[in-house]
């Protein structure tokens, strides 16, 4: 990974890093704040709906007040006396009189607790009332629950109890207001509150028991009612009030939270009649945590799109003059000592840049002192090799010249005998001189090598072939020549004439090599995409610094070599741009290994790495 | 003169004045009287009709019956001018009325009535001959005008494209089926034009809604529940009731399987109070009863105990195993039955019973049935029919064979009579010269409106 890239996944990170924390830090906040307010909330609306119930408590307290102090009721009671309470006369009055006074229960009891007339039973005169201990003892009192038996339901209902006294004894009047879906409407709650009633009936949790004023749309649309039962029975079992959160759908939005209150009889064992359920939604809530989250996705997934934007700015101006430096180097590393790289600011970036364009203009400066010095060294070779072989032939041509004129003025009568050979001499020697020219003109005029695709086991097949008659030389020891060649090498591109000489020229070497006989292997495979060509012998061996010079030209550790030689096969296969080293043990033989690339580019054209160019900004 | 001026003029004046109250008694032609029902029929069909008040009311001014039942009992002729009855006692000719019509102006024949009473009758045999209608209904010929004598017997005529027509006082002009009748006086009637010039009647009011309508002006003429009688009390109107002619009675869907079963019944028969019932419940209306007929028609309904026995009804029940219970029907929309379940429900309970309310429950039904005749046994008949009690044997008209027969018919243990109740109308102060039969069906043939202007 580059480290534009690290520089910017570095970025990233961090601001999603911070992103998200700040997101789940304001979420928890937020959730924090509103379960406290939704606390406060609940228990002002609980209390809310306590002060209303209370408030239709003290109304259902005033009618049945009136009830009792209406001139029929007090007709009644004088009526009455110890008299029969069977009276057709009183059927119809506790149901015009409840629906009068708007109420759903009432009752008129005389004071044995018997019916006298019922609104809500008014088949039932005559008959005493179960509760009417009960109800005898709440009279006066404020309103109380109380579950109401009728004909084939009960249900529950906000009572009170008063008497009427015209005679000996008092008449009661138990009158209410069914707890049902019309009085949980007519409590004045907020508009998002909403009051469900579930009537203790039963010991087993029943839906048809739970009175819902909006039943009709929020309830059903939400969902089952079942959905309150865990809630209710946790309140019959603890017996205090409790709240939960509903989940009608698996829509966040759709919950709502209940505050359970139980609802008790004024009978001796108080009797949990039922248990109001205080709900209000949580969707303002929900919807506001979801704007939270969406927002700080939102600012989340803006930021770090901007920071992955900014980081790459900022990363590519930071790594770009180290990204140029790490060009510059690979440039100069494969041989462009020129190469210069911009230099932007004063920071430590441009520092490097600096110091790395000195360091250039340094090694460019050393590289031309060292050429200078190498031109100077090989100048000075050639001349000491030039000077050497030509004083080789100088000599005999100048003793030679000697003996002539000695000969002409000492023996004049042998001077043509003398001159004749000295002739021959002098020829023989001119004709050395002209050989030695010859082969420097030849290593200065090296040709350019003509690509073509080349398999270069027949070329290694063609040298062994040329130098079998020389393997077997009568009266010189036998040269083993073995052919180790990988058949599935491909053809390369190369000049075949300049690979062949100068796979003879390591053949001939190798023979030089190996006076007493030996083992000449020729050995081709294929290694990291490159054709190796090795000439093994098992010569006298090379020195350590035999074989670091022995590429240089006009060095040479044979008698009469020239030093040419290694030069123009090193000169070849660079050409073919190749490689060549040697390895060698003094006694164990030299191994010359060449490696040329596989594939045929050159066929193409290609440039040289010499005249590629490194493109600098400067 | 002068002086025989200013007695010409008093004499003028006071003829003027005995001249409109004279008016205002003296039936008038013309109006329209607006009649509000309880009954919703789908039908004006006499034979399809059921033999509740509001079809007799609906049929009695359409169509016209043969003979007619008096207030005595007696068979009187309507659209039978005279009839014959043969010695042997099989078979009735009766002269038929000349002149008369139907409504699509059609003569009544001797072919058309009997066609009517066939379609009512498919057991009888029934021949014209000329003005004669020959039948032959293998009963006797006093209980067969008994017969003729019920509403469904009255004679339609009927075309094969489902109209019918009648040759009563009133003809229809409109009908929607079980929710308003319209009917216009009939021009041609053989006994008179009636008075009034239409009658609109509006079909399944309930009695509250009734009582609203007459109170609103938007009815002349509504039925009254019985209990209510004693309440209306208002001198504004007009409140006409019948003599028991409804039985009140509780009917078992068939008879007890076992001896348990009929110890529940019987249970149940024992703990009901009646007096308490009708002396709270039905405001004194009409009688407690444990016969099926009331007392002013059988002479000996006395005979059967109305009181409750309460310690009886536990001994019984407490012969039963186990929790019996029972679910009892009542008509939904009348009021009085609800309440009258209610407190059977109730009494059941003091004696170990458990009854539970359910308006469509056959088990035990509370049921009103209106007597079809003031004949005793035309009555009986009727009654056994409906309850689903095996018809009276033989042919007496005997009030000891009636007692026996209704003896028979309550130890069946099928059914409870509990009250007879009387048919009560009450009428705007305009409408003159309304009656209610002794069937307990209204008659507006004589009805006339008196005139609004001062």
């Amino acid at each position: 990974m580059s480290l534009r890239r690290k520089l910017l996944a570095v970025f990233a990170l961090t601001v999603l890093l911070t992103v998200t924390g700040v997101a789940w830090l304001i979420q928890a906040v937020t959730r924090n704040a509103f379960e406290k307010d939704e606390n406060r909330r609940t228990a002002a609306l609980v209390s809310q709906f306590q002060s209303e119930f209370n408030r239709q408590g003290e109304e259902v307290v005033r009618r049945v007040d009136r009830v009792a102090g209406s001139e029929a009721l007090t007709r009644m009671a004088a009526a009455l006396g110890g008299a029969s309470v069977e009276s057709a006369e009183y059927l119809e009055l506790a149901r015009s009189l409840a629906e009068s006074h708007q109420l759903d229960f009432l009752e008129v009891l005389d004071w044995r607790g018997n019916i006298v007339s019922s609104a809500q039973w008014p088949a039932k005169y005559g008959y005493p009332d179960t509760a009417f201990e009960t109800l005898a003892a709440s009279a006066a009192q404020s309103a109380f629950l109380k579950l109401e038996e009728m004909q084939d339901s009960s249900a529950l209902g906000l009572f009170a109890v008063r008497t009427t006294r015209s005679a000996e004894h008092p008449v009661y009047v138990a009158g209410g207001r069914r707890l049902d879906k019309e009085f949980l409407s007519a409590l004045n709650l907020a508009p998002d509150v909403r009051v469900l009633l579930y009537q203790n009936r039963d010991q087993q949790f029943a839906a048809d028991l739970l009175i819902d004023p909006s039943s009709s749309s929020t309830l059903e649309r939400a969902g089952p009612a079942e959905k309150l039962a865990p809630l209710v029975q946790a309140v019959r079992r603890s017996d205090r009030e409790m709240s939960a959160i509903v989940n009608w759908s698996s829509a966040e939005e759709d919950q709502e939270v209940f505050h359970a209150i139980p609802l008790r009889g004024v009978a001796k064992d108080r009797p949990l009649l039922g248990i109001l359920l205080v709900g209000h939604s949580r969707r303002s809530y929900v919807e506001l945590k979801h704007r939270i989250r969406d927002a700080a996705l939102l600012a989340g997934g803006g930021g770090i799109v901007l920071a992955v934007l900014l980081g790459s700015w900022a990363a590519a101006r930071v790594t770009r003059p180290v990204e140029e430096l790490a060009a510059a180097a690979q440039e100069v590393a494969v041989g462009r000592w020129g190469t210069r790289v911009e230099v932007r600011g004063h920071d430590e970036v441009a520092q490097l840049a600096a110091s790395f364009n000195q360091m250039t203009t340094e090694l460019l400066a050393q590289k031309e002192r060292l050429v200078q010095t190498e031109r100077v060294a090989a100048w000075r070779e050639l001349a000491r090799r030039l000077a050497h072989e030509l004083k080789n032939p100088l000599f005999p041509l100048q003793l030679t010249v000697e003996n002539l004129m000695r000969a002409r003025n000492q023996t004049p009568e042998q001077f043509d005998e003398v001159f004749r050979e000295s002739s021959q001499t002098l020829l023989a020697e001119i004709a050395n001189l002209k050989g030695i020219i010859a082969r420097f003109s030849e290593f200065s005029k090296m040709p350019a090598p003509q690509l073509q695709a080349v398999d270069v086991n027949e070329v290694l097949g063609g040298v062994a072939q040329l130098f079998q008659a020389q393997f077997k030389v009568p009266g010189k020891a036998a040269v083993e020549c073995r052919l180790e060649l990988d058949g599935k090498i491909q053809r390369i591109a190369a000049d075949p004439e300049l690979l062949h000489r100068a796979l003879s020229n390591l053949v001939l070497n190798a023979l030089d090599a190996m006076p007493s006989g030996g083992t000449l292997t020729l050995r081709s495979r294929r290694e990291n995409q490159k054709v190796v060509v090795e000439v093994a012998d098992t010569g006298s061996g090379l020195t350590p610094e035999e074989c670091e010079r022995i590429f240089t030209p006009y060095y040479t550790s044979k008698q009469h070599g020239t030093g040419l030689g290694l030069a123009i096969v090193q000169s070849v296969i660079s050409d073919h741009q190749g490689r060549i080293n040697v390895r060698s043990e003094p006694g164990k033989g030299s191994t010359f290994v060449i490696e040329l690339p596989e594939n045929g580019g050159a066929l193409g054209g290609e440039r040289s790495p010499r005249d590629k160019t490194v493109p600098v900004r400067g | 003169m002068k002086r025989s001026g200013w007695r010409w003029r008093v004499i003028s004046v006071l003829l003027t004045v005995a001249s409109a109250a004279n008016a205002a008694t003296r039936p008038q032609y013309g109006g329209t009287l607006r009649v509000a029902m309880r009954a919703s029929p789908s039908s004006l069909d006499p034979a399809e009709i059921s033999e509740a008040i509001g079809g007799r009311n609906v049929t009695a001014l359409i169509f016209d019956r043969l003979v007619t039942t008096g207030a005595d009992g007696r068979v009187q002729g309507a659209l039978a001018e005279s009839w014959e009855i043969s010695p042997a006692d099989q078979r009735v000719q009766i002269r038929l009325r000349p002149n008369v019509k139907f409504h699509d102006g059609s003569p009544l024949t001797a072919e058309a009535a009997a066609a009517s009473l066939r379609k009512g009758n498919p057991g009888w045999t029934v021949t014209p001959a000329g003005d004669l209608v020959i039948i032959e209904p293998g009963v006797s010929a006093d209980e067969l005008l008994q017969v003729l004598a019920l509403p469904r017997n009255a004679i339609a005529k009927r075309d094969s494209g489902n109209n019918i027509s009648g040759t009563g006082p009133f003809r229809v002009a409109d009908w929607q089926a079980g929710k308003k009748l319209t009917l216009a006086a009939n021009e041609d009637y053989w006994a008179g034009r009636p008075f009034l010039d239409q009658i609109e009647i509006e079909m399944g009011r309930s009695f509250r809604d009734q009582m609203n309508a007459l109170e609103s002006g938007r009815a002349q003429l509504v039925e009254v529940a019985p209990e209510q009688v004693r309440r209306l009390g208002a001198p504004r109107y007009e409140v006409l009731q019948s003599s028991p002619v409804e039985l009140v009675a509780l009917r078992f869907a068939g008879d007890a399987a076992s001896v348990q079963q009929k110890n529940v019944r019987d249970a149940l028969r024992f703990s009901l109070e009646r007096h308490s019932m009708h002396t709270v419940l039905l405001q004194g209306a009409g009688q407690a009863s444990a016969s099926l007929l009331p007392l002013w028609m059988s002479g000996y309904a006395f005979v059967f105990p109305t009181e409750a026995d309460l310690a009886r009804a536990r001994q019984l029940r407490d012969q039963v195993p186990g929790a019996p219970s029972l679910m009892i029907g009542y008509d939904n929309n009348d009021p009085m039955a609800r309440l009258l379940a209610e407190r059977i429900a109730l009494n059941a309970k003091d004696a170990g019973l458990w009854v539970q309310l359910n308006a469509e429950g056959e088990e035990l039904r509370l049921l009103r049935i209106p007597l079809a005749s003031s004949n005793p046994r035309t009555a009986l008949e009727s009654l056994n029919r409906q309850l689903g009690l095996p018809a009276i044997a033989g042919k007496s008209q005997s009030i000891e064979d009636l007692f026996s027969a209704e003896q028979t018919a309550l130890a069946s243990g099928r059914v409870i009579p509990l009250f007879h109740l009387p048919l009560a109308y009450a009428c705007a102060a305009s409408v003159r010269d309304w009656a209610v039969a002794p069937d307990g069906s209204l008659s507006l043939v004589n009805a006339w409106l008196k005139s609004q202007q001062p």
